[in-house]
């Protein structure tokens, strides 16, 4: 749809591209509640809560524009299938100073460690797991003496 | 027999090929036999080697070898080339006696569109795309014209389960594109329309080890022409899929069909392998 809206904006029909954005916004809305309600689906809405009480054990949310060493826990949503381990995989690795990544699929957990004097930025990171194909919901450290390698 | 005996064993021949290919890791929960609203990575390759073989009536068969490379430009932009091969062996005036040749190169580009991921594995995902059939083929097996082609498809992932909707129309713009599904040769438009729902055998539950993932996939996948011929096939298939391959294995069943001129169908069996670099 952010495709759509570009060209809208580009060919300077605002008031179309308004149009477009709302049935867009509309049929996107009107679509998603019927394939979810089609599906039965009991989505997880917070994965983060549900992995806290479970294996993994989250510290604060952190907001810092760069991450210093440690270990972090990112919450992502969307990896439906093995293959989107190796995308986060590859993604990842393209960001100096961030190793040892761990997918965990059931939570939507992906715990990365952050080594060395290069501090990734946040921005690095959600685009990194956006160009993998899935959506960055947040960013937590991990309680140093629960987290895993 | 001789035909059979040599269709076997070529099928065997392409099947050993497509496992050589493997090399590093790997793919997509993808149905088997229609477009899923997938996107590779930016920078990152997906080669796709499909063998398939179609059964006709009086012992009439025809064996393809598609060879699908697909490659993420941006984000939610890919390109994708598909080529395929084929060897017929066919009665007369097809291409018959185990006749080789290439079939038309399809290039594709895909736009994301839709992209909602709605939980640690659930995600909605859309896509359209365009492109063409190239002049390409060779010995029978391809057309003589650029034929353009749109589409789109829509992907939904819901925990154990997956469900595909696909379209695609496909502008004919010469007398002799060469369509598998009717054995030989349309001149009109046609239109492509499948369904698919995949059920995720195993593992019941995602957990933090890299197992591969078992799926159960049935699809209905449909072609009609603007001249009213159409076939539908169910095609029932498995699909492993692993963080660094993924194979498939699958039969493709007539369920109904009106086709002028051609031997009927009477099954196909699909063997893939996909990867991603």
């Amino acid at each position: 749809m952010k495709q759509v809206l570009s060209w809208n904006r580009g060919n300077s029909s605002l008031h179309f591209a308004v149009q477009s954005r709302d049935i867009a916004t509309t049929l996107r809305i009107a679509l998603l509640s019927t394939t979810l309600a089609l599906s039965g689906c009991a989505t997880t809405p917070d994965a983060a809560n549900s992995a806290s009480s479970d294996s993994i054990s989250l510290g604060a949310v952190d907001t810092a524009s760069t991450l210093t060493p440690g270990k972090y826990a990112l919450v992502v949503f969307g990896m439906s299938c093995p293959k989107c381990i190796s995308n986060v995989d590859l993604q990842l690795a393209k960001i100096t100073g961030v190793a040892h990544p761990k997918v965990d699929m059931k939570h939507g957990i992906v715990t990365i460690e952050v080594i060395g004097p290069e501090q990734p930025s946040r921005e690095a990171l959600f685009r990194a797991i956006g160009d993998a194909g899935f959506t960055l919901r947040e960013i937590r450290t991990l309680k140093t003496s629960e987290a895993k390698p | 027999m001789t035909a059979y005996r040599r269709a076997r064993a070529t099928l065997i021949s392409l099947v050993a090929a497509a496992a050589c290919h493997v090399a590093t890791p790997a793919v997509a929960q993808e149905m088997l036999s229609m477009p899923s609203a997938t996107s590779p990575s930016p920078g990152v390759f997906i080669p796709r080697v499909q063998a398939r073989a179609y059964f006709y009536e009086e012992s009439q068969t025809l064996l393809e070898q598609d060879v699908r490379l697909e490659y993420g430009i941006a984000r939610d932009l890919s390109v994708s080339l598909d080529l395929p091969l084929y060897e017929g062996f066919f009665d007369d005036p097809r291409p018959s006696n185990g006749e080789f040749g290439l079939g038309d190169l399809e290039a594709i580009v895909e736009l994301r569109v839709l992209r909602e991921d709605l939980g640690a594995v659930d995600t909605l995902r859309g896509a359209i795309y365009a492109g063409a059939e190239l002049p390409t083929g060779t010995g029978g097996f391809g057309s003589d014209g650029v034929d353009p082609c749109v589409g789109g498809v829509l992907t939904g992932i819901f925990g154990r389960n997956g469900f595909d909707v696909a379209a695609r129309w496909t502008f004919v713009t010469d007398e002799s594109p060469f369509l598998p599904t009717f054995a030989g040769t349309t001149t009109d438009d046609y239109a492509n329309i499948d369904l698919g729902y995949a059920f995720r055998l195993y593992p019941e539950a995602y957990g933090e080890e890299r197992v591969p993932a078992w799926y159960a996939t049935l699809e209905l996948n449909s072609i009609v022409t603007t001249g009213t011929e159409y076939e539908v096939l169910l095609s029932p298939g498995l699909l492993l899929e692993a963080p660094t391959y993924a194979v498939e294995l699958g039969v493709q069943i007539p369920v109904s069909s009106d086709v002028d001129d051609a031997p009927d169908l009477r099954v196909a069996a699909v063997v893939g392998l996909r990867l991603i670099f």
